[in-house]
């Protein structure tokens, strides 16, 4: 899996390419621990081009979550249907805390927004 | 209502080494025998999610003392099982464990995604989690 740091509206975008499993999770969460600091508010996590995901990469996002839920959030952009699914058995499409966006676009038109 | 016909029955075993660097391979094996079987793209990726969890599980808990890992793949009648044995001892949480809360989702993530899941101790010790689909699920409860 690669991992492909930048921007969106100034919210940090993290581009994954390929597999996220129990042997590169590691990968992400030191990336998302590089971007993430006491004053981020929201994380973006691109995820189109990862077609697999398991309980690895899931507990990095739960716990990233978890950090942010206090003063923000956390997105998902484009996940695929099986990796939705999976987001959708541990829960995390009905926390309040967590967003799914079809595209980049709809991402930064809700960042956009928010900023009012 | 009449049962279509029971497909081909086979059993392939894989050998991986003991490390989550081969989950990839595992997941390709997995993918190979389930095209045999003509099941979905859905279906294929519960099955890959599922064995992944069991063998992260086995390499992770039971430390695949012997240094490599089994995953068989056994079709028989409208059923296809994945068995995952490892000859290690179940080792409790450790207290790096207790600090992640969030793990400890692979099993039921296998649950929620296999028609069947079962654990069975083997005779030497080890731990044998069975991972199954049931193939033309209609028919199978037609039966």
């Amino acid at each position: 899996m690669k991992v492909g740091i930048s921007n969106l509206e100034e919210t940090p975008l993290l581009k994954l390419d390929g597999d996220i499993d129990h042997s590169n999770c590691g990968t992400l969460e030191k990336a998302l621990e590089e971007v993430i600091d006491p004053q981020t508010q929201a994380v973006l996590l691109d995820l189109e081009s990862v077609d697999y995901i398991d309980s690895g990469g899931l507990s990095v996002i739960l716990a990233t979550l978890r950090q942010l839920r206090g003063r923000g959030w956390l997105g998902a952009i484009a996940p695929n249907g099986n990796v939705t699914r999976l987001l959708e058995i541990v829960g995390l499409l009905v926390d309040p805390h967590f967003r799914v966006f079809a595209d980049r676009d709809e991402a930064k038109a809700y960042l956009a927004k928010a900023a009012g | 209502m009449i049962a279509s016909a029971a497909h081909r029955e086979f059993e392939k075993v894989f050998r991986a080494r003991a490390d989550t660097s081969e989950l990839a391979a595992i997941r390709r094996f997995v993918e190979q025998i389930a095209l045999e079987v003509a099941l979905d793209v859905e279906r294929i990726f519960d099955l890959k999610v599922a064995v992944s969890e069991a063998c992260a599980n086995a390499l992770e808990h039971a430390g695949c003392e012997s240094g490599w890992l089994e995953v068989c793949a056994r079709c028989e009648g409208h059923r296809l099982t994945f068995i995952i044995t490892d000859r290690g001892l179940f080792k409790p949480p450790s207290a790096e464990r207790r600090e992640c809360p969030n793990r400890g989702m692979g099993l039921p993530l296998m649950v929620a995604l296999m028609d069947e899941v079962s654990f069975a101790r083997t005779p030497g010790g080890g731990t044998q989690v069975s991972l199954s689909v049931f193939l033309d699920k209609d028919a199978t409860l037609s039966l």
